[in-house]
């Protein structure tokens, strides 16, 4: 077993060195502390499966004083996602020219920070974290000084900081009323609390940082502009859209959890995920721009996963953290093709890329198995998350909400498809042997995902899941239907909806943003005092 | 009276003072102000959460006196710390944003995003 604190210190103490001795080894030597970190997190995530969750607390203080790190098995298993992705990114980047000192630098620190909010149980810990991994993320969507994405990023960083003082007066309150800020101890307390009125604010103020941090429905538009901005590198945007908006959402299960005990607020995020995925694919339809429509396609994806960490069933929440773990794998693959693609054409626009497939057969290949991926297609990993989150869905009226989102991500992939076809009479690319790897991997492992769904959850997270033939089969079904209707959608309805033209110019400022944030907040509030006064929660 | 005048009521007075300035100033400057306004707040909050009167440091060995908690003002030294960076790194990024785009106010930094300068 390996202490908890390595995962966070070693990347930043490798990243710190290598800053400091520029030495011409310091990227294959990086690479292999990566994958020394690897190894290291595969043995504990073993040791925790066989064994019981660590806790470990710094400084050998007694529980309660010291900062406790907690790796139980979800955390050791997105711990071990995080590196691999970050391996990955490595790998694919390895002779890019921008790819300098300062980069690997802040790169590798962002590893060690998300690894951290993994595995934090202290709530002014967690908030430290999410500070300074904001700060650094704004730094690499700035990386490459364009004037467009030093805006993105000021925005980006202001924002979220915002947000975060709401979390620091909610945990505030909760010191208050708890006198400890430690996850675990505020559990066991919670069922003891008798005026429940007491706790709506703080978990107000909380919940409404965790989620403009997950980007639920109002709170979104910081999103597209961070992960899909112009200039900002490819990498950059995998790992914010593959794994950094996934820090969101496994506080805001944190947090349900921990506060469960006192009330269920599960109807709410219920129809805030639904609203969320469906704005999602809305707006993903309406954009022209590639790396936009990726972004937007996040949020969508992000309200499905919190559908289903709503649903209350067993099926349907780990359907959902098998789909935060698939959706960091697709979404990583989409951006970096992605990436390569504007590259060589030169442009974002969808409308003015054709022929990809003729252009770069090896990157559309992997492409298409990401997209199988994320629109659920039969025997990739998009289908099993997708199809256990739909077990959960009993009634009637959610398994249609369920099928509309579908249909929309289905719709928006559609869309994106079309830069395939075209023909192209000139060199065809190939892109270099490292991106090809990371490619590769990472496509393969949506497939692999799929045909070995059950076995991998249950390997991942010792649950035992039945698929139904027949249930998968309906499924499919469904799946072939839907991009029939997507077709036919596609080509004679889509250019005669006006409302795709208008929204898709929309920017909020700064003010407005913090405006939506507010109203967010005491429609929360406001719901949680009434719902509380009629005794619904 | 004394009891609504408190460090309490009073950090959450200046957290929604500083939300003010955020909903309804433009200038770029006066939002990252209205932020450390709404840190000082907090920081004010904090203190005096759980402020018991009389109470003394809890410094030395065996005292008999109530001790004030010690564990909001160590959160509190941090907090400082993360607030003065990040005024620092935000007015770092609005010197460049300034430079390329010649302007303090959010509105037309927003219309100008989508042009290329």
């Amino acid at each position: 077993m390996i202490q908890l604190y390595f995962f966070i210190l070693i990347p930043i103490i490798i990243a710190s060195i290598s800053y400091l001795f520029k030495t011409r080894y310091n990227k294959p030597l990086i690479l292999i502390s990566q994958l020394i970190l690897f190894v290291c997190s595969v043995i504990n995530f073993t040791h925790i499966k066989n064994n019981s969750p660590i806790t470990s607390i710094l400084g050998n203080y007694k529980a309660g004083v010291g900062i406790a790190l907690k790796a139980d098995i979800i955390s050791s298993v997105f711990v071990m996602l995080t590196i691999f992705l970050f391996t990955c990114m490595i790998i694919y980047n390895f002779r890019k020219h921008y790819m300098n000192n300062l980069f690997l630098f802040l790169f590798l620190i962002l590893q060690g920070l998300i690894n951290g909010i993994f595995l934090s149980m202290d709530f002014f810990n967690l908030y430290v974290l999410i500070e300074v991994s904001t700060i650094v993320v704004s730094i690499l969507i700035m990386f490459k000084k364009d004037s467009r994405s030093i805006y993105d990023g000021m925005l980006y960083l202001l924002i979220n900081i915002v947000a975060m003082t709401f979390f620091l007066i909610g945990i505030g309150y909760i010191y208050k009323i708890f006198g400890s800020l430690d996850i675990t101890i505020i559990q066991d307390k919670m069922i003891r609390v008798t005026d429940i009125k007491s706790l709506i604010l703080p978990y107000s103020l909380i919940i409404t940082a965790i989620s403009l941090k997950s980007a639920v429905m109002p709170l979104f538009s910081w999103l597209p502009r961070a992960h899909g901005t112009h200039s900002s590198p490819s990498i950059v945007s995998a790992i914010l859209s593959g794994l950094y908006v996934k820090c969101g959402v496994y506080l805001f299960f944190r947090i349900q959890n921990m506060f469960s005990p006192a009330f269920d607020t599960s109807t709410i995020f219920l129809i805030m995920g639904f609203l969320t995925a469906v704005v999602g694919f809305i707006f993903a339809l309406s954009q022209v721009d590639i790396k936009l429509i990726l972004s937007y396609h996040t949020i969508s994806q992000i309200g499905l996963i919190i559908f289903g960490l709503s649903l209350n069933n067993t099926y349907s929440y780990w359907g959902s953290i098998y789909h935060i773990i698939n959706h960091a794998i697709f979404k990583s693959v989409l951006f970096l093709t992605a990436g390569i693609i504007i590259e060589e054409y030169e442009t974002r626009d969808i409308r003015q890329i054709r022929g990809v497939f003729k252009r770069m057969p090896f990157v559309s290949i992997f492409t298409f198995m990401a997209i199988l991926g994320i629109t659920g297609a039969p025997f990739f990993n998009g289908s099993i998350s997708k199809y256990l989150i739909q077990k959960g869905s009993y009634s009637g009226l959610m398994d249609y909400g369920f099928i509309l989102i579908n249909l929309g991500t289905i719709l928006s992939f559609v869309k994106y498809l079309s830069m395939f076809r075209g023909s192209y009479d000139g060199k065809k690319y190939s892109p270099p042997f490292n991106q090809k790897i990371a490619i590769a991997m990472l496509g393969t492992l949506c497939f692999l995902g799929g045909i070995m769904g059950i076995e991998l959850i249950k390997f991942l997270f010792n649950v035992n899941l039945h698929i139904t033939l027949d249930g998968y089969l309906i499924k499919s079904l469904l799946y072939i239907v839907s991009i029939i209707l997507g077709l036919f959608f596609y080509r004679f309805l889509y250019k005669k909806i006006k409302l795709f033209n208008n929204i898709r110019e929309i920017n909020l400022s700064f003010n407005q943003i913090c405006l939506t944030i507010t109203i967010y907040f005491s429609i929360i509030l406001t719901t949680m005092l009434i719902l509380e006064k009629y005794n619904y929660i | 009276m004394n009891n609504i005048i408190n460090g309490e009521t009073i950090g959450i007075a200046l957290f929604f003072i500083g939300m003010y300035g955020l909903l309804a100033r433009r200038n770029i400057i006066k939002t990252i102000i209205s932020m450390g306004i709404i840190q000082s707040g907090i920081i004010l909050f904090f203190l005096t959460i759980n402020y018991t009167d009389n109470s003394i440091p809890p410094i030395g060995k065996n005292i008999e006196k109530v001790t004030s908690d010690p564990l909001p003002q160590a959160l509190m030294i941090t907090a400082v710390v993360i607030g003065i960076s990040i005024t620092a790194v935000s007015l770092t990024m609005f010197i460049t944003l300034y430079h390329r785009y010649g302007t303090t106010n959010w509105y037309k930094a927003t219309k100008k995003r989508g042009e290329n300068i």
